[in-house]
Order: structure tokens, then sequence, then C-alpha cells
């Protein structure tokens, strides 16, 4: 199992972020939905090393990462999506993916062509000497995606992916996704139902910090027989999930 | 985005032994036309850190501008706090604290856009923040050297303060990179730099000046609340982010 969680909880204040989730997974596409507030970022960030919990235990590819060098050798096999990427306006594509693949720590030798290949699988190679500042939303989410991969990683956590890509890239976006997962643990937090229908082998739903749902697309999909709202048969039984969980 | 059979997919059992991999020539054709080739300065520095990426962070520094600016401000501000409190070892303990939270809010959560990606990288953002603090106090200090041909303040601030500090940060780093860890290298730099203030005003018999100074009091204290202040807003709990 690469992902280990044990009764996590996360706090900010009062306010209970993450309560209280179990959850273990292994390789394959892990779809991470829930509306606003739910907790589904904050519990990327504690994947990604990023946040620690305020209670519960984390362990991830076989590794606990409150161990410093523990935690290392996870962000070496880690890829990571913020939901708000910074970047650096003046660098440009290849400079920024190869800054970040020198911070996790990839041999020298193997990044120029780590880079390239990143590059190309997001499509990018026509602007991989741009500045970031010139590209739109859609490349720099792209680019954001590229860095992510580089490291060919192990566990790979992306944070709304598909925000600014344009139908054509959303599937071959999924199709990368798939690929990816043949050998890496993917989990993606995202809004957009058709997303996890299309590319998730296996789906959870959170509401107010817990997960309410854990199942396949199909599992979700009959929760919504007989409930009226949504257009599609997945939003239907996303929405009967969070109505029952609410009630 | 590419799939299977794409650039950039590893060979497989289906090719013949006659065919050429097109996507695998391509990709390395891109990584060559693509390839950054590191300065000497950079090739050192990876040498010597043991880390391109710390290297990297080092020559990348001044490029992110608004940091730079707001570092390299702070900076000579905390050189004309000293200039402006002579004689006092609390301001010369006082000052590079300033400079140093100055550097870490610049390079910090505050500003740095790409902190939540640096956080998750294997390369510790506080190892990286400390090459940073080198970087700019030596960028600094070789300017600061060029304007002391034409200014006798500009000579007083590198001599007496940018080169100083450049030694200490570096000293910090080496220290961060030798028992790989950064809090390691700061208390490094920090025992350093308090040791040979405290020298310099035993010597001189100066040790008490800045506690038996009463119109210092309220400086100080200015300086330690915006201080505190800085602290708290670098370290806040972002928002929108549940």
């Amino acid at each position: 199992m690469n992902v280990v969680l044990t009764g996590v909880h996360r706090s900010f204040g009062k306010n209970k972020a993450v309560d209280g989730v179990s959850l273990e997974l292994g390789t394959g596409v892990f779809g991470l939905l829930g509306p606003n507030g739910a907790g589904k970022t904050s519990l990327l960030r504690m994947l990604a090393t990023v946040l620690p919990p305020s209670s519960g235990e984390i362990r991830l590819l076989e590794r606990d990462p409150r161990r410093p060098a523990a935690r290392r050798e996870i962000r070496r096999r880690l890829g990571y999506l913020p939901q708000n990427l910074g970047y650096y306006p003046s660098f440009t594509v290849v400079e920024f993916i190869e800054y970040f693949a020198l911070l996790k720590e990839m041999p020298s030798s193997a990044v120029p062509e780590a880079v390239a290949v990143a590059v190309e699988r997001v499509d990018l190679g026509a602007k991989a000497k741009a500045k970031l500042r010139t590209l739109s939303g859609g490349m720099l989410r792209r680019v954001g995606i590229a860095q992510a991969i580089v490291n060919d990683p192990d566990l790979l956590l992306l944070d709304e992916p598909t925000a600014g890509l344009d139908p054509e890239q959303r599937v071959q976006f999924r199709a990368l996704l798939r690929a990816l997962a043949e050998t890496a643990t993917v989990i993606v937090s995202t809004h957009l139902v058709e997303d996890v229908g299309a590319a998730c082998s296996e789906v959870a739903l959170m509401s107010a910090g817990k997960i309410v749902f854990r199942g396949t697309p199909d599992e979700l999909t009959a929760r919504g027989a007989g409930h009226g709202v949504g257009d599609a048969p997945l939003e239907r039984g996303y929405s009967a999930v969070l109505s029952a969980a609410r009630s | 985005m590419i799939f299977p059979n794409e650039p950039g997919r590893p060979s497989s059992a289906h090719d013949s032994a006659g065919d050429v991999d097109l996507g695998r020539v391509w990709t390395s054709v891109a990584a060559e036309v693509w390839r950054r080739h590191p300065g000497r300065l950079e090739r050192t520095a990876a040498r010597l850190l043991r880390s391109s990426g710390l290297a990297r962070a080092l020559v990348t520094a001044p490029s992110l501008l608004l940091p730079w600016l707001i570092s390299t401000v702070v900076v000579f501000g905390a050189g004309a706090l000293i200039s402006l409190g002579p004689g006092q070892p609390l301001v010369w303990l006082v000052a590079p604290a300033v400079a140093a939270v100055g550097i870490a809010f610049a390079y910090g959560p505050g500003i740095d856009p790409a902190w939540e990606l640096s956080s998750s990288c294997a390369v510790s953002h506080r190892m990286v923040l400390l090459t940073r603090a080198v970087a700019v106090f030596a960028l600094n200090a070789v300017l600061g050297l060029l304007a002391s041909a034409a200014s006798g303040a500009a000579a007083a601030l590198t001599f007496g303060w940018l080169l100083p500090m450049t030694a200490v940060s570096a000293l910090a780093l080496a220290a961060a990179v030798a028992a790989r860890s950064a809090v390691v290298g700061a208390g490094a730099g920090v025992a350093a730099w308090v040791i040979t203030v405290l020298a310099g005003q035993t010597a001189s018999g100066q040790l008490t000046a800045s506690v038996t100074n009463a119109h210092a009091y309220l400086p100080y204290l200015a300086v330690a609340a915006c201080c505190a202040a800085l602290v708290i807003y670098a370290v806040r709990p972002e928002r929108g982010l549940q």
C-alpha cells in the first residue's frame, strides 16, 4: 500500500478541515470528490507532506513522513500539483520544470531527458523556451502537471488538475493519468464529476472533513438511482450521497 | 499530451529490430536542444553544496525580482540601523535578525509564489532559504565593493556590514550542508556572529553600553515588535485551503 491513513485529523483553529479520515490506497487513479470546503485540499496537502496532521497517523510509500530521512525519501518519489500553482514569471517552461526536478534530487545527468519527456507528455514542446509569464492559464496548468510527473513519481497528487484545460486536453489528460497509474498511486482532487467517471478506478466523496462514500464510479452512480438532482448518472449519485450525508 | 506509441514512451516488445523509435529519438534531440548548460559558478556551487538544486536556487535568487528587491531593501535598512547605533551591541545583534527575517519573508511563504511546491520537495526549503540569504548578501557585497570606489559611506557599509554578513551566512550554509540540517547551520551562524560582536565589545569595554543607555530602549522594542509581526505574518495559516 502506497498510502495508509489512520484516523487523520487536521484543524485550523476551531474549524475541522479533515475529521478522522482513514484510507488505504495502492496503485491506480483515486478520485477525491466533494464540495468546496469539504477538506480535499487539506487532505492532499497532508499527503504532500506540506501540512502535518493535528492527530492520526500517515504512512506514505511505506514510510513515516514525521521522520526527516523518510520524509526526504518520500518527497523524492512524490509528484504534487497544488490547487494554486505558484510560478516564477521570469523562468521558461524548461527552466521551471528543471528547477523542481533538481529540488526533488533527481540525478543531474537524468534531468534534461526527464524534462523533455515531461514537456512532451503535456504537449508543451512548442512552448518549451517560452517565459511562464507569456503562457495562458491552461498552459500553466500543464506546466504544473509536467513538474509533478518529471520524476516519474510513485505517488502523484493532483489538486484540480483539469482546471483551465479545454475538453480535448482533458480527454488526453485522463489517458495520461491512466498510463501513469499502471505503476503509481494517483490521487486526483476535483469538482468535475465527469473526470472521475472517465479516469478513476476508485472514488471517495468528502463532506465536512469526513469520507462519506468510497467505492467505484459505478457504485457511486448506482447510489443515484431514483434521485432527481444532476444531469448525468454520476452527478445524481454524487448528489444523493451528499444529501444523505448532510441529513 | 502523449500516450503509448508517442514520443517519450519506453521501447516496447512490438518494435522490430530494424525499427527506429522516432519518439525516443525526438525526446533525445529535444533534451539536447532544451538543455541548459550551467555556468561555472553554478557548477562550483553544486560541488560545494553537494546539491544541484541548492546551486540552482543560489544562482536564480536575483532573478526572482520582488523577493530580491525586498531582501535588498531590508539588508540595506539593517545596515543603516547599525550605522545609527554604533557601539551598541544589541543593535549589532538585532540587525542580522532583522535582515534574516526580511529575507525569510521575501523568499518564504509570504512572497515566494512557488513556496507550496518547494515545501513538497526533497531539498529542504530551509536550506533553500539559507542559500538565498547567501546570494542576497554576497551579490550586494559585490555591488557595495564596486560602489566603495566612489563613496566612503558605501565602503563603510560594505566592509562593516555586507562583507561580514556574507561571511556569516556562508558559514551558516557550510555548517548546514555539513550537518545536513538548516537548523544547525542557522545556529552556527548566530553563534559565530554573537561571539564576534561580544568579543569586540568586551575588548573595547563597552559591553554594557546597550543596556545602560535608556534612549536605545524604544528603538529596540520597535525593532523587536516589527520582527515579531513579520514572523507572525509569515507563518500565518493560509486562507481558502481547507
